[in-house]
């Protein structure tokens, strides 16, 4: 009795929450001409005009590239810093932490807002820039996070003993704690990407003509077009997202880390 | 840290590249119908002008507020918008009088076109009819009045007060309940009593031609531009001619202040209003031409605001008299409608 | 633990200085705005935002669709958490990876979905209809309802999560041993889950809670511009008539609700052990 019960709740919880996406993944195979469900047969035909549609190609391209670029600057910077609130102990260390963590903190649409009037507008970056910084400035506080976490289970001594055989500081992280951590900053990498490439608010108002991240492209195209490639496009990004995380998870258990 | 500058510096080069390609003209223009301006339009003119269009689309007063923020360094070098919207930039000193000299096919454009504005601030390029769609196998409509009444009660939708369509709908609601007594106000404090029976207030005609399709909405106004989404569609739509007749307006290009690019925005300009180009769009059943040498079938001229004799039956709104008005109707419309 | 100041401070800068910059100031700039005008230091920016009626009405129904949301997702999500650490360890794996996974999906695709549903002519109004619980169709995109539903599903995954992992730190034994004791199921809950759990239920509730605040995509699809939440209004302001005074306000209310719904819930937390 208390199985059945148990599966009723979970099977309604889970019909809730993922019912809608396999509704998405219908309703992009329509024959039809508009978005319905049940589809008006079944055909490819939408899935195939994802791919002719020439702002989306440009869109997802930028896309991409902020999700890659952005969370490889934002490692770059986060590894190190993950690393020195860990293993030193530093004057004013919470007021980094917090300075870090912050944009995780402030509304998306904020950053956004804030970027395009007081860089994009006056110091004449381009929108592209302050797209980059935003998208970078977003991930940071998941690469420290994951990254501490995966640091903290490694003990320091490892380092030191490297150090004491005649290691320099920065081999020692490069041979003894990087590989490591390699876990950590893989899974802070396709957290980041997820995050950065599923981005909305902080991009709605770091757009531009023909500068426009993907999510934003669909929002638009949606205003203008009432056709199922809307649909299918999300069904398609969300396999992408979905064989990214399966392929971590199976290469290295990134549930773990997250 | 040098890696960090390295890859911003890489990021920088990216962004550059696109720029040094071609030369560029970015134009801002109303987002419907896309697919047939690229095809009329923006793929024929790049052939001729070997150059690249950078497209911005959206309505006329999203696009108007981008252009005043970023007046002191225009992104937008050229735009099309509604003639109100036009005049408070030119108000703003937002815009550049154009040089009609540039403009070889401007003496061809209806008198009304050739400077609607003032100052030659702008020139019309389209004219259009606004009147109500609606599903002709549900409802009838005779009266501007009836987009209130009991029969469409929870499936109409009104344009939102900001956008082109939203006073010209509070003139003709005017004009059927209070006899056109010129003060909107009772009409906004009556759609306000009446808004829960209104589905949506729509701020672009795609977004609406979207909420007719889904058989969200069976009536709403709407300008004539937009009609063949609806004249394709599977359900039955059919236009209005309500008995307080249609109303009118006229959408123009303009220049940004300073954007230097004026060259090419003026090649543009004299392209669109050329009576090849203005068939070829209004062959495409989008917008009415306001080129008075174009010609066309019978049944194209059905589908658009063609013709003198239309064009001059319309119910016009002037763009000095809903700039006046406008804050005070959005005000009451916020206080009263949207709440 | 290193000592060497100098180093780590070298390595942790560069992080610290970039969020600053590129982040942080740019953020107060925009915050300080509804604060200064042309003579100095004023308020005028906040009174009169609140004296418009239409914002009012939006910053009570963004607090209420907040609190509304956070409220339901903590009722399912302690059912949910509960049934799934009672599964088998493979089974739980399972379940958990579906209820993590839509987070991997793009919140327009996940918004997008409802439109199909609660359109008048999709599922949910067809099986009303069909079933003869209303001879016509309800009006239900556009409505708060619609806001509600979309917000609920693209957050309870956090309220879940937080749950679930606060829960498998309850001794096995407990809840059993409560039982035997004679407790039903209420004061179980009461007096030993909640007690034990509260801390994924804070992190849980701040989630949901501010991230149904600050959700842009949900409202403007599912709700348009009669349902207008704070984001969205935010939204309109900036572009229809380039407000930044009332941006720079709605901004500094959503930090704020952010930052007191985070404290009121430890406070609540902390008060009940």
């Amino acid at each position: 009795m208390a199985r059945t019960t148990n599966w009723v709740v979970l099977g309604l919880t889970l019909t809730f929450l993922i019912g809608p996406f396999i509704i998405i993944i219908f309703a992009g195979a329509s024959a039809g001409e508009s978005l319905a469900f049940p589809p008006a047969g079944l055909s490819l035909k939408w899935y195939a005009k994802v791919f002719t549609v020439e702002s989306f190609r440009q869109s997802f391209m930028l896309s991409m590239f902020l999700a890659v670029f952005g969370t490889l600057a934002a490692l770059l910077i986060g590894v190190p810093a993950a690393y020195a609130l860990n293993r030193y102990k530093l004057p004013g260390d919470e007021t980094i932490r917090t300075i870090v963590a912050a944009p995780i903190i402030v509304p998306g649409i904020i950053v956004g807002l804030a970027l395009l009037r007081y860089l994009v507008v006056p110091l004449d970056f381009t929108v592209t820039m302050a797209l980059f910084f935003a998208h970078t400035a977003l991930v940071l506080p998941y690469a420290v996070r994951v990254v501490s976490s995966s640091l903290h289970n490694l003990r320091a001594d490892m380092e030191e003993a490297a150090v004491l055989l005649g290691c320099s500081r920065l081999q020692a992280f490069t041979k003894v704690v990087l590989p490591n951590i390699r876990g950590g900053v893989l899974a802070a990498f396709i957290l980041g990407f997820v995050t950065s490439f599923n981005q909305v608010p902080v991009s709605l108002f770091l757009s531009g003509p023909g500068v426009r991240t993907l999510p934003i492209d669909m929002l638009a195209y949606m205003e203008i077009t009432y056709d199922p490639s809307v649909a299918a496009l999300s069904a398609l990004l969300a396999f992408m997202s979905l064989a990214i995380v399966f392929a971590a998870e199976r290469l290295l258990g990134f549930s773990r880390y997250v | 840290m040098k890696k960090l500058m390295l890859m911003l510096v890489s990021a920088a080069a990216l962004t550059a590249h696109s720029a040094m390609a071609k030369d560029t003209l970015t134009i801002s223009v109303y987002s419907f119908a896309q697919d047939a301006y690229k095809k009329a339009l923006y793929d024929p003119f790049e052939e001729i002008c070997d150059c690249e269009l950078v497209i911005e689309t959206g309505n006329s007063v999203e696009r108007m507020a981008k252009i005043e923020a970023n007046a002191a360094d225009p992104v937008i070098d050229m735009a099309v918008i509604s003639s109100h919207d036009a005049l408070s930039l030119a108000q703003k000193g937002l815009i550049a009088p154009l040089d009609i000299s540039k403009l070889s096919n401007h003496a061809k454009l209806y008198p009304a076109a050739q400077d609607p504005i003032g100052n030659n601030m702008a020139v019309g390029y389209t004219f259009y009819a606004s009147s109500i769609v609606y599903r002709d196998d549900l409802v009838k409509i005779k009266s501007w009045g009836d987009l209130l009444g009991k029969d469409l009660a929870g499936q109409v939708s009104l344009p939102n007060i900001t956008g082109t369509q939203g006073p010209l709908t509070l003139m003709m609601l005017d004009k059927a309940l209070n006899g056109g007594s010129g003060d909107f106000s009772s009409v906004i404090a009556k759609i306000g009593e009446d808004a829960d029976d209104i589905v949506t207030f729509y701020s672009r005609s795609s977004e609406l031609a979207q909420l007719m399709n889904q058989e969200e909405v069976i009536a709403a106004p709407l300008g004539r531009f937009a009609w063949s989404r609806f004249k394709n569609s599977p359900l039955s739509f059919a236009w209005a001619e309500p008995e307080e007749g249609q109303a009118g307006g006229m959408n123009v290009m303009i220049m940004t202040k300073g954007n230097g690019n004026e060259e090419l925005a003026y090649k543009l300009m004299d392209y669109w209003l050329s009576t090849e180009v203005q068939t070829r769009i209004a062959e495409a059943l989008i917008d009415s031409p306001a080129n008075k040498d174009v010609v066309v079938s019978d049944e194209v001229a059905d589908n658009l605001t063609y013709g003198a004799d239309l064009i001059n039956s319309l119910n016009i709104l002037s763009p000095a008299e809903i700039i006046a008005n406008r804050d005070a109707w959005v005000e009451q419309w916020n206080a009263e409608v949207i709440k | 633990m290193f000592l060497n100041n100098r180093e780590g401070l070298a390595l942790a800068l560069p992080a610290a200085i970039f969020s600053l910059l590129l982040f942080l100031v740019p953020v107060a700039i925009l915050l300080s705005e509804a604060f200064r005008s042309d003579t100095g230091w004023t308020l005028s920016g906040y009174t009169e935002f609140f004296s418009k009626p239409l914002n009012q009405v939006v910053f009570f129904r963004t607090l209420k669709l907040g609190v509304l949301v956070a409220g339901t997702a903590a009722v399912i999500g302690y059912a949910a958490a509960f049934c799934i650490v009672n599964l088998g360890p493979t089974a739980r794996g399972r379940i958990f990876g579906l209820v993590v996974l839509p987070l991997m999906i793009s919140p327009v695709a996940r918004t997008y979905a409802w439109i199909v549903i609660l359109g008048r002519t999709g599922i949910v109004n067809d099986t009303i209809v069909g079933l003869g619980l209303s001879d016509t169709p309800i009006r239900l995109l556009f409505t708060e309802t619609a806001v509600f539903i979309g917000l609920l599903q693209l957050f309870l995954p956090l309220m879940i999560i937080s749950l679930v992992s606060a829960m498998e730190n309850i001794p096995r034994d407990v809840i059993p041993a409560a039982r035997v004791l004679g407790a039903n199921w209420i004061q179980v809950f009461i007096r030993v889950i909640l007690p034990l759990t509260k801390e994924g239920l804070v992190i849980g509730g701040t989630l949901v809670f501010t991230g149904a605040l600050t959700a842009y995509i949900t409202p403007a699809i599912l709700g348009g511009s009669k349902v207008l939440m704070l984001e969205t209004l935010l939204y309109q302001r900036v572009n229809v008539s380039n407000d930044f005074v009332s941006a720079s306000v709605i901004a500094m209310i959503l930090i704020v609700m952010s930052f007191s719904a985070n404290l009121l819930l430890k406070r609540i937390a902390t008060a009940r052990s």
